[in-house]
């Protein structure tokens, strides 16, 4: 059995045997017993403060009511018809999209070309592609994103030395977040960048699957390396792919860290995602209630791809 | 005696405000008499500059109040950065620090939602003549709920070498002031790097005194609804004022606010800059090991050449923070009795030698004498301006929609008038959100 | 037979590893694949060697205009800096604590959970599995707010076990449904075999399932690790500074007086340390870990 198997090249797995003494569990109370501390542990952690964020965007709470313990005033859905009928929040949502798409399709297109670049280079340079990716992808979140704001510091920044040092170019005290495109092209960077090793490591184990005999056996009826990538390679990798652009979607559309720890706690409002606009509604604001309504909102979009990603990783946890 | 009478009267107004069904008047709290607090623990939360500046004077106030009521105190000092965010998620609790500091301009948001008690200004030394500007966040509905501790205000800071290359004195007059922007830079036109002023972008409190200079106002009230004031032709021109200047003498980044200006002032790549009385010694030395209090002090390029003047005709906002009594302390009277060791003449000479201004309009005078360094930042606290006293201004703040505002205008993306309309608008928004 | 999967899967990837895609092979394309191969590395390292770089300069070099690409005069100080800051030794213990706790919480409530879905079939299960995978993709920093007044209720805010019992929480289905993926990876036919010949159930479990899931569980506990040591949102609104982690330490040492980048980044780096240490160790499982978590069934 291989680490990465495509249903695709899976023999039909013969229906499984039940002896008496797998018939006898049916009735049995131990899968519930052993599932129940976690279910609990989901419940009372995850499950009750989802239904407490939910009815609070039914209400208006602030800091008044916060501080007091008092009841928040039920508003129905204002909270909701006020978010949706703002046009700042549509901003943020299309900038959280557009981001998402971009920052997705670079990162998983580069981390499968690199992928294809470790299994042609040699052994040592390999190595040290893999040491190099190991590194980054063990950084903290938190410190990737530090040391990126510390490289295009305008005044002290790495990143502008260096430019400046180009002939004919003046980069000297460039501030890299005045233009929005160049700001977010600095979070893009991170973001692909942080991105790459999990994605590259990934799809090298799931090419290291594919059966060297059938790339030979093309190669000598004469088929071309783009051929053989999108007739073979591709094809197996399908699923894989499939997860880990639909991981990367998740995350990415979740991007909070990055955009907060660049623009130094405050996002300007052309640098805030869905995330930090929530965050900033709640936390900066006080408003607890709008900003949980944003977050249900945000739970909702995201639905469309979950429901992609659940029905992929369901098809795999059903099998057994 | 005197106590039980105290306790009697507490007695009295719990009663009378419970007869009265008003869980808002809470009694006020004593900081007179004596209180025992063998046994106790008082929490203080104050921010991290009275750890970095004036750690003495915390200590010394702390031991005095130790000895006078026996209780013990615990203080924790808080960053900047996210000391809003942990006060709401503390403060929603039960076990809450007894004494808090805020930044003044961040006070009203917390005294309209009843997060902290009243008190009596009476029992603490200078009341009568507490800075205005720091008093007004405590205020509300006749009632007083913090205590002013100490105030800053800005000032001019400047490179006495490249004046005096420049043939020039400390600027009396805008004009004086904008006169030696253009000989310095005119001078230092061979180095690109080389801007006369060192003005970032998001500095909203250099920005808006630029407005007051000429009249303008932020917000203004109008019956129960607050009013944006910026687009008003007086604070345009105020605002057109500081952007031409900053546009034509300063290379500073648009995007950046001043926390890190001395730090940048020290690369010697500027002339002037506009800052609290203490970023001069900032820029002039900085710590060897800066998560060391006791470590040496190690000079930066312009060691021995800055020397600071109020900023001509304008008027300095008036920064600076108080302290309060959280309602849900369980010790509101050993609270009421630190603030009162940490707010006494003593306290305010430690502050007053560690370069902040005291509470006081009569010790400002004392403070300029005793600390000549002190001396123009006193001067300019005279004629200061504070920011509006709404309820939600802290949200103002927290949405960065000054900031936003003049990066806009600076970079271009918006003109004075645009950038000013579109504040405006965020301001009534917020200020006036229900 | 299927093989006693994790052990042979392993060798089988590794040989695989050896080969080289035939695909379009020269002697001038190795060349060019290998130039690439290191230009792409070294674009990867920058960041890091730049954070080395400022962690061993002096102040005034690090606060500097013209940056140099080397220290001139290399000192150790900012990381005897961090060290001496403070509270740093404190949140250092404290996310050892948090972290250990957590990891060890969820592996045990998890392996239990996914021995469940792995091994049995029963009305239910479905449910469970759909909401192990729900729960994963639900934004966590939104719950902040309820999820502080419920532990304030519970008296657990301001605690290290109330944190880690909400990491525990934000690692488990990640836990269980990874572990899931290594059990079932397992042969039904041998636990079978061995009910057979007389084993009880519990014995199946101590002497065939857990150990033959052991690369899975270190896989499992090492990318919870990785998420419990690197979280700092939300200990950072539960927990006052000395009850904090290092994550949120760094996050909080900056002062209005401007940031400290060198002690910063030298924290930074002793931050990183363990979590790399850990990637570097079980560098070959941890590709096979997540996916075969995630991928195959």
């Amino acid at each position: 059995m291989s680490v990465v198997e495509s249903p695709a090249t899976r023999p039909a797995a013969p229906a499984p045997i039940r002896p008496a003494a797998s018939k006898k569990r049916k009735s049995d109370k131990t899968p519930w017993l052993l599932a129940i501390p976690a279910l609990v542990l989901l419940a009372g952690l995850l499950g009750y403060p989802l239904v407490r964020m939910v009815v609070l965007s039914f209400q208006n709470m602030r800091l008044r009511e916060l501080l007091s313990g008092a009841t928040p005033p039920w508003v129905g859905f204002d909270n909701y018809t006020k978010v949706l009928t703002d046009s700042v929040f549509w901003g943020v949502t299309g900038r959280t999209v557009a981001f998402t798409i971009v920052s997705v399709l670079i990162s998983v297109v580069l981390g499968l070309s690199i992928a294809l670049l470790m299994r042609r280079v040699t052994r040592g340079v390999r190595l040290f592609m893999v040491v190099a990716m190991m590194f980054v992808w063990a950084l903290p979140q938190l410190v990737a994103a530090q040391i990126f704001r510390w490289m295009t510091d305008s005044d002290f920044g790495v990143v502008n030395y260096l430019i400046d040092k180009i002939p004919g170019v003046d980069y000297a005290n460039h501030s890299w977040f005045v233009n929005p495109w160049q700001g977010w092209s600095v979070i893009t960077t991170l973001v692909v960048w942080a991105g790459i090793p999990f994605l590259a490591i990934t799809l090298n184990a799931g090419l290291t699957q594919v059966p060297k005999e059938l790339l030979e056996a093309a190669t000598m009826d004469g088929a071309t390396p783009w051929q053989s990538l999108r007739n073979i390679i591709l094809p197996i990798l399908k699923p894989l792919i499939t997860i880990v652009t639909t991981l990367s979607v998740i995350w990415n559309f979740g991007l909070f860290t990055q955009a907060w720890v660049l623009r130094d706690g405050h996002p300007e409002p052309s640098f805030q995602t869905l995330a930090t606009y929530s965050y900033t509604q709640a936390f900066g604001q006080s408003r607890y209630s709008l900003g949980s309504a944003i977050a249900v909102i945000t739970v909702i979009l995201m639905l469309g791809v979950m429901v992609f990603y659940i029905r992929q990783m369901f098809k795999i946890g059903e099998v057994e | 005696m005197k106590r039980k009478i105290a306790v009697a009267a507490a007695l009295a107004a719990t009663l009378l405000a419970a007869a009265c069904g008003s869980n808002e008047d809470s009694p006020t709290t004593s900081a007179s008499g004596k209180v025992d607090g063998a046994g106790k623990t008082l929490k203080v939360w104050l921010m991290v500059d009275a750890q970095t500046a004036w750690k003495d004077v915390v200590d010394n106030a702390s031991k005095r109040f130790t000895e006078a009521t026996g209780a013990q105190v615990n203080v924790e000092y808080q960053q900047w950065a996210n000391h809003l965010t942990k006060l709401d998620a503390t403060l929603a609790g039960t076990d809450v620090p007894d004494v808090i500091e805020l930044g003044n301009s961040e006070f009203p948001k917390y005294v309209f939602s009843g997060g902290f008690a009243a008190i009596n200004p009476a029992d603490y030394e200078n009341s009568g003549t507490w800075l205005a500007g720091l008093k007004g966040a405590c205020d509300f509905e006749g009632k007083t709920y913090c205590v002013p501790y100490y105030a800053g205000a800005r000032l001019l800071i400047y490179r006495t070498d490249l004046f005096k290359e420049a043939g020039l004195a400390a600027p009396k007059t805008y004009d004086d002031f904008l006169a030696a922007a253009e000989k310095i830079q005119t001078a230092k036109k061979s180095d690109p790097k080389f801007g006369a002023v060192y003005m970032p972008g998001q500095y909203w409190y250099a920005a808006m005194s630029w407005v007051k200079s000429t009249g303008g106002d932020i917000a203004k009230q109008d019956g129960d609804k607050w009013v944006g004031q910026l687009s008003q032709p007086a604070s345009i021109e105020g605002l057109q004022r500081w952007v031409d200047m900053v546009k034509k003498y300063s290379k500073a980044d648009p995007t950046k606010n001043e926390n890190e200006q001395a730090g940048i002032f020290a690369q010697g790549t500027s002339a002037m800059f506009y800052g609290n009385a203490w970023e001069q010694g900032s820029a002039e030395e900085v710590k060897k090991d800066p998560n060391d209090e006791n470590s040496p002090l190690v000079p930066t390029k312009v060691k021995g050449k800055l020397a600071t003047a109020a900023m001509p005709e304008i008027p300095s906002f008036l920064g600076g923070s108080n302290l309060g009594v959280a309602e849900k302390s369980q010790n509101k009277e050993l609270a009421a009795q630190w603030i009162k060791a940490f707010t006494d003449s003593q306290s305010m000479d430690g502050l007053i030698k560690a370069n902040a201004l005291p509470n006081s309009t009569a010790l400002l005078d004392k403070a300029a004498a005793a600390n000549p360094a002190l001396a123009p930042a006193a001067q300019a606290a005279k004629d200061s301006w504070f920011t509006p006293n709404a309820e939600k201004w802290a949200d103002v703040e927290k949405g960065a929609v000054l900031q936003t505002m003049l990066t806009d205008i600076l970079t271009g993306k918006k003109s004075v008038a645009d950038g000013a309309k579109w504040a405006d608008d965020q301001i009534n928004a917020t200020l006036n959100e229900s | 037979m299927v093989a006693v999967a994790p052990v042979m899967k392993k060798r089988r990837a590794k040989s695989a590893d050896d080969g080289v895609l035939t695909v379009g092979r020269s002697k001038a394309g190795t060349i060019a694949a290998n130039t690439a191969g290191i230009l792409f590395s070294i674009f990867m390292l920058f960041p890091v060697y730049w954070v080395l770089n400022t962690a061993f300069k002096p102040a005034n070099e690090v606060l500097s205009l013209e940056p140099t690409l080397l220290p001139k005069n290399p000192t150790f100080d900012n990381f005897l800096s961090a060290f001496k800051a403070p509270l740093f030794l404190e949140n250092m213990l404290n996310g050892v604590i948090i972290t250990l706790l957590a990891v060890a919480g969820a592996l045990v409530v998890g392996f239990l959970a996914a021995l469940s879905i792995a091994r049995f079939k029963f009305y239910g299960r479905k449910s469970i599995i759909l909401v192990i995978l729900v729960v994963q993709l639900i934004p966590f920093i939104s719950l902040l707010i309820p999820l502080f007044l419920m532990l304030q209720q519970a008296k657990l805010t301001n605690s290290l076990i109330g944190v880690s019992i909400t990491y525990l929480v934000l690692i488990l289905p990640y836990t269980v449904w990874t572990l899931r993926g290594f059990i079932s990876g397992i042969p039904r036919e041998l636990d079978e075999a061995a009910l057979i010949d007389g084993c009880t159930r519990a014995q199946v479990f101590w002497r065939i399932i857990l150990p033959l899931t052991g690369p899975g569980l270190v896989a499992t506990s090492v990318y919870g690790f990785i998420q419990a040591w690197n979280e700092f949102i939300i200990i950072n609104t539960l927990n006052s500074p000395d009850k904090q982690n290092l994550m949120a330490w760094l996050l909080q040492n900056q002062t209005t007086r401007g940031t400290a980048w060198g002690p910063l980044m030298a924290g930074a780096i002793i931050t990183s340390i363990p979590v790399v240490i850990f990637f570097l160790i079980i560098q070959r499982n941890i590709a096979t870990g997540l996916t075969a978590g995630a991928v195959k069934g």
